[in-house]
């Protein structure tokens, strides 16, 4: 009986996982979203330089390597635009602070900063991160996730210590306290508040990066930034896994809080669960899906959705994680537990 | 921040060194190595550190307090700035500035003129002066480069970057050449620099410091300079 019951439930099993509904997408979407922002990251300092050039009227000053890069921007621009030197100054910024056709947006770290520095609120500028607060009061630490640009370089700097394994390197597991990222936002505010300066624009990797391909691209040469993020990846590789996100990074601190409470988020449906713990193997947050333990931390990267097997993980909207789900019920813990119960079924229905 | 007189630190180094050598060679004949000349070494060496700290943040109070250094390069912040301790404090460092600025005048600082500075704009006229675009505070999101519109008026109310200041033993047309080639430069005309006999060039009230003339100037070194305001 018990037998021809797991023969089912592994029918079941396939069936589902053939179906494959569309959340299980939702990773590579992520990476689509990660690859365009830093895309645009790159694209942004190449077009202001194209417009600097096409300002000047000075076409035939240019280097031939110039000439070559006016021509190519050109032909991508020229669909778009008559006059490059001022309509392209629609779109101008990073994921710091940016402005999208007379729509800015800051981080909401920036603003944080900048009100402890100057110990003053600057309206218009507290406007502009309004729409990130917003999205993170809703759906979490979703920019960690989706639209951070060092995001992307710290997931690529995972697989790297993943290769390094094979090597026969051991990268490092360390776990620390989960809440020494607040602590590290409490110091920035400080710190920033007694020197007048906003202190996490310089420490901010998503702000570093930003910068330093500006720099790079266009004004040619690398800054300080770089060399603090190469120590993160360091970090991250030596010492714990996305460690900097997990444990240090400020704005990682801030998008928590505000999503302490967020209406959307991952959610175990415990009937559909096998306990083959594969999400908590893949979460790069180290937490705990298959207990339940997402918590603030959780940046809906969606990775435990599209490895789950069972397709046990969706989306839902609840303010708080169901805590006390206890084991899957197609998992063998839940069986053992339950052994007993069934079987007096099974014996209840055959005398029926 | 605090800068360590890097020459007495490497003579006490190095006198340390020289003298841990002479007993290890065994010079005096077997004698123990004198622990106390090592202490005195070090007690010297820490009381230099000490010294030199003390010195650098008492006479230095502008590195001492806002950890800004304004002293080793004279830089003009873009049009629109306020005050510097005020821009320290609004600029987030985005970068926004430079990405609008169609001459390439507006750069970034590293680490050279401190942490509190790092990553805030600067511009150099000598290298690129700023032609009152006024893009930079139409994209500024957070205040540090105030909006301010593109006519004359507002220009000449509102731009306050510096002030022209001549230096007449360098000026060709003070030598007795005609030259004139600032004035010509100057976008604002009359009201910020007159020309006299020779075309001699007289900074006026009106001059915001855009920095056109310093960057023009045919002489080397050049005998028009701004004066930045940071105030």
């Amino acid at each position: 009986m018990n037998n021809a019951e797991l023969i089912v439930s592994n029918k079941a099993v396939s069936e589902l996982s053939k179906h494959r509904p569309l959340r299980r997408y939702l990773n590579k979407l992520r990476w689509l979203s990660l690859c365009l922002v830093f895309a645009m990251l790159i694209i942004l300092p190449l077009l202001s330089v194209y417009q600097t050039y096409v300002a000047s009227h000075g076409y035939r000053l240019l280097s031939p390597s110039g000439k070559h890069f006016y021509d190519v921007m050109q032909f991508f621009t020229s669909p778009f635009t008559d006059d490059p030197a001022n309509s392209l100054d629609a779109v101008k910024g990073s994921t710091w602070s940016g402005n999208f056709f007379g729509f800015k947006i800051s981080d909401p770290l920036a603003v944080l900063g900048q009100i402890a520095a100057a110990a003053d609120i600057y309206p218009a500028f507290l406007i502009t991160a309004l729409t990130p607060i917003l999205f993170s009061v809703l759906f979490g630490r979703f920019y960690c996730g989706w639209i951070c640009p060092a995001t992307l370089l710290y997931e690529l700097n995972t697989n790297l210590a993943v290769w390094l394994q094979k090597l026969g390197f051991r990268p490092g597991h360390r776990e620390f306290a989960r809440y020494l990222k607040y602590f590290v936002l409490m110091v920035c505010l400080v710190v920033s508040a007694l020197t007048g300066t906003v202190v996490v624009a310089v420490i901010y990797p998503p702000a570093i990066i930003g910068r330093e391909l500006y720099y790079a691209l266009a004004l040619g040469g690398f800054g300080a930034g770089t060399v603090f993020f190469m120590l993160t990846l360091l970090f991250d590789i030596l010492v714990a896994r996305r460690g900097f996100c997990r444990y240090l990074c400020p704005g990682g601190a801030l998008y928590s809080l505000l999503g302490r409470y967020r209406l959307l988020r991952i959610q175990r449906q415990v009937q559909q669960c096998n306990d083959c713990a594969k999400c908590n193997a893949v979460c790069e947050f180290g937490l705990n899906p298959m207990r339940d333990d997402f918590g603030q931390e959780c940046n809906n990267c969606c990775a435990c959705i599209a490895i789950c097997p069972t397709d046990a993980l969706i989306f839902s909207t609840r303010v708080t994680d169901i805590s006390s789900q206890g084991a899957g019920h197609l998992g063998p813990k839940y069986r053992k537990l339950h052994l007993a119960n069934t079987n007096n079924i099974c014996d209840e229905d055959a005398k029926a | 921040m605090i800068r360590f007189p890097d020459r007495l630190i490497l003579k006490n180094w190095r006198r340390g060194s020289k003298r841990s050598s002479h007993v290890e060679l065994g010079r005096d004949g077997g004698a123990p190595p004198s622990l106390r000349s090592g202490v005195m070494n070090r007690r010297k060496f820490l009381f230099t550190m000490l010294a030199s700290t003390v010195v650098a943040e008492t006479v230095n109070p502008v590195t001492a307090s806002a950890g800004a250094v304004y002293s080793r390069q004279r830089y003009l912040r873009p049009p629109g700035a306020v005050a510097s301790d005020p821009f320290l404090a609004r600029c987030i460092r985005c970068g926004q500035c430079a990405e609008v600025c169609p001459n390439e005048s507006i750069n970034y600082f590293g680490l050279g003129n401190g942490l509190a500075a790092m990553g805030t704009p600067y511009i150099i006229p000598r290298e690129q002066a700023c032609v009152l675009c006024m893009k930079c505070g139409e994209v500024c999101p957070t205040g540090a480069l105030q909006s301010i519109s593109r006519t004359r008026e507002s220009i000449l109310e509102k731009v306050r970057m510096g002030r022209a200041r001549v230096d007449e033993s360098l000026c060709l047309s003070f030598q007795g050449n005609t030259c004139g080639v600032c004035a010509r430069a100057c976008p604002l005309g009359k009201v910020a620099l007159q020309v006299g006999y020779l075309e001699q060039p007289h900074v006026q009230a009106g001059c915001v410091g855009c920095g056109l003339c310093e960057r023009i100037c045919i002489q080397m070194p050049q005998a028009i300079r701004i004066i930045p305001n940071y105030a």
